[in-house]
């Protein structure tokens, strides 16, 4: 047994300034939750209410561009299909703004992130660590204080999202970046090519296939987090999957779980088919 | 006898403070007194409500009757039990903080609904305002108890019933961690907040809360509220509650020794609020404050247990 004489609990320290952040400054908070919020509600009013074709034809139109394929884009179809006749369009529509949020968060933040890890050993040095941290706390842990602060439901759903999401897209952005060629990097600065230049004209270019698996990941961790997110009181498929296991309704669970499969699917599909055509035309071209 | 014969007692690891407290408690009486082994198996309650139908649990420390359906159809198949009672005098409701009504100089909050006292006043677009739903500003949000606790089909039903299913969003928080949270982070800040309660619990011993008024119980129209599939025309109270151990029937059978401590062990409501407040005020968990109780409260739970088994417990605590 470790002596009991060296314990030092920093539990109720923690407590104690989460309280007074709480008490004292919970209007800040409540006012970036209300930025948050007003964005994520904006997509959500878009998603719900577009008519149920357009959006089928919007993925349809995305998943052509793609993959250039007909068999995907039939397949994207009648799975979104499906989602209608199982009668959760609209809970998938609120899933997926709740994702789209999350993830132009997660890219905002983790590409330019990535690209300075990939430059600078320093921010490399200190920023691995922190999102090995980021990946593995559970998420209950940082999910009850940010629900005291930014309010229960979405905002702090999202923000957990982002902070389980992000790490792959950084991590990967970091990756792609460093295993650009060093000789082709070497041609663009004989070239005369400025550090800007290189990174937008050579690196970040060579690095997409890397950021879109990245970004791919990114994707499928954010869905992921939805059941979790619904304990937060997120609405959308994971709260009927929640509702679902938790009343022992196994089919409605069953029914928002094949929606949430679904999502993943379609999202995959498509954002491996973006990572895929480049690459092929950087070898050709 | 059938802690002798090697078997463990599975306990309902129902997480609710005054449910972990007395699970708690009555692990460490049949772990310590009666050389059971013992053991709990978290879940929600109506999974638990399951296991214990199923035999894989065994007692369901503090089940509240004639609640939920999973139960009540384990009582008419005779797969479980109510045995004594857990606690007399429990309670729930919809509540409101104190400082809605009546504001509270002190933290500088004006009263923002100093008429509201009663349910029906809540179809009021006014009041439906002040508790607005930031996802949904249109509607006021009525914060639910988490999906898969027996309260929030009530209480959905309830909401039906009372016709405020247009003017409230029907909030469900996803656990009971994220009810409490947001009830604390709302009254910590002064915030209107609109929401399902009961006790004997910490949040009602320790925020000052008031319970709107609600038609008076009847009998037809609580049945209709707490079937899955009844009418929702008329809403009335929550009726006073009978909580009891519930006991799967063949453990009950096996073990007649543990079903008899059980029948005595009602503890009293004073008893079980001064733990929650312990448990709250020192920041422990339901397994010190049951220590603590077990080890102060000797006078009380003396008498539910063999004078044999008292000694070995109370050994067995220093």
């Amino acid at each position: 047994m470790f002596p009991d004489s060296l314990n030092l609990s920093i539990r109720a320290p923690v407590n104690d300034f989460i309280q007074a952040l709480v008490t004292n400054y919970g209007w800040v908070f409540k006012a970036i939750s209300g930025v948050i919020l007003k964005a994520v509600l904006f997509i959500e009013w878009i998603l719900r209410g577009l008519p149920w074709w357009l959006v089928i034809l919007a993925f349809m139109a995305l998943a052509c561009r793609s993959s250039r394929r007909w068999s995907l884009t039939l397949a994207v179809c009648a799975l979104l299909e499906t989602v209608g006749v199982l009668g959760i369009w609209d809970l998938t529509m609120q899933t997926l703004a709740l994702m789209l949020m999350a993830t132009i968060v997660s890219v905002v933040i983790g590409v330019p992130m990535g690209i300075l890890v990939a430059k600078s050993r320093v921010v490399r040095n200190i920023t691995l660590p922190v999102l090995d941290v980021m990946q593995t706390m559970p998420s209950f842990v940082y999910l009850i204080p940010a629900l005291m602060l930014f309010g229960l439901g979405k905002v702090p759903a999202i923000l957990a999202t982002i902070i389980y999401a992000v790490p792959p897209l950084i991590r990967l952005t970091d990756l792609g970046i460093r295993q650009v060629d060093a000789e082709v990097v070497e041609a663009a600065t004989a070239f005369g090519g400025s550090p800007g230049q290189i990174l937008f004209g050579v690196e970040l270019p060579l690095a997409t296939p890397t950021i879109m698996a990245g970004l791919n990941q990114t994707i499928m961790m954010a869905l992921s987090m939805v059941v979790v997110a619904s304990m937060i009181g997120a609405r959308g498929l994971g709260e009927q999957v929640l509702n679902g296991i938790q009343t022992l309704d196994v089919g409605k669970g069953l029914e928002a779980g094949i929606g949430i499969v679904i999502l993943a699917v379609v999202l995959d599909r498509i954002t491996q088919g973006f990572g895929k055509p480049r690459t092929e035309d950087a070898r050709n071209g | 006898s059938y802690c002798g014969d090697g078997k463990t007692v599975t306990f309902a690891g129902i997480d609710w403070e005054s449910g972990a407290f007395i699970t708690e408690v009555m692990k460490t009486i049949l772990s310590k007194g009666y050389d059971c082994q013992v053991d709990s198996i978290p879940g929600n309650s109506v999974t638990l409500e399951q296991a214990t139908a199923n035999n894989d649990v065994q007692i369901f420390a503090e089940e509240w009757l004639g609640r939920s359906d999973v139960w009540n159809k384990a009582v008419e198949e005779k797969k479980v039990i109510a045995v004594g009672k857990t606690f007399v005098g429990a309670s729930e409701g919809w509540f409101v903080p104190d400082y809605v009504v009546h504001g509270d100089p002190a933290r500088n909050i004006e009263a923002k609904a100093p008429d509201l006292k009663s349910v029906s006043q809540l179809t009021d677009p006014k009041i439906a305002e002040i508790f607005a739903d930031p996802e949904e500003p249109s509607k006021g949000r009525f914060l639910n108890c988490p999906s898969g606790w027996t309260c929030e089909g009530v209480s959905t039903a309830k909401l039906e019933a009372y016709k405020l299913g247009e003017t409230y969003v029907n909030f469900r928080p996803g656990t009971g961690t994220a009810l409490d949270a947001a009830i604390t982070s709302a009254y910590l800040q002064g915030e209107p907040i609109f929401f399902y309660y009961w006790s004997p619990t910490a949040i009602l011993g320790k925020f000052k809360l008031i319970q709107l008024e609600e038609p008076a119980y009847n009998e037809a129209c609580w049945k209709e509220l707490s079937s899955a599939n009844g009418k929702r025309d008329e809403g009335c109270a929550f009726p006073s509650v009978d909580v009891a151990y519930g006991v799967n029937s063949t453990f009950a059978s096996e073990a007649p020794e543990i079903v008899e401590i059980l029948e005595k062990a009602t503890f009293p409501l004073d008893e079980v609020n001064a733990s929650l407040a312990y448990m709250a005020d020192n920041k422990v968990d339901a397994t010190a404050a049951a220590a603590e109780f077990l080890k102060t409260k000797g006078d009380i739970w003396s008498k539910w247990v063999s004078d044999e088994a008292r000694g070995k417990i109370e050994a067995g605590l220093k």
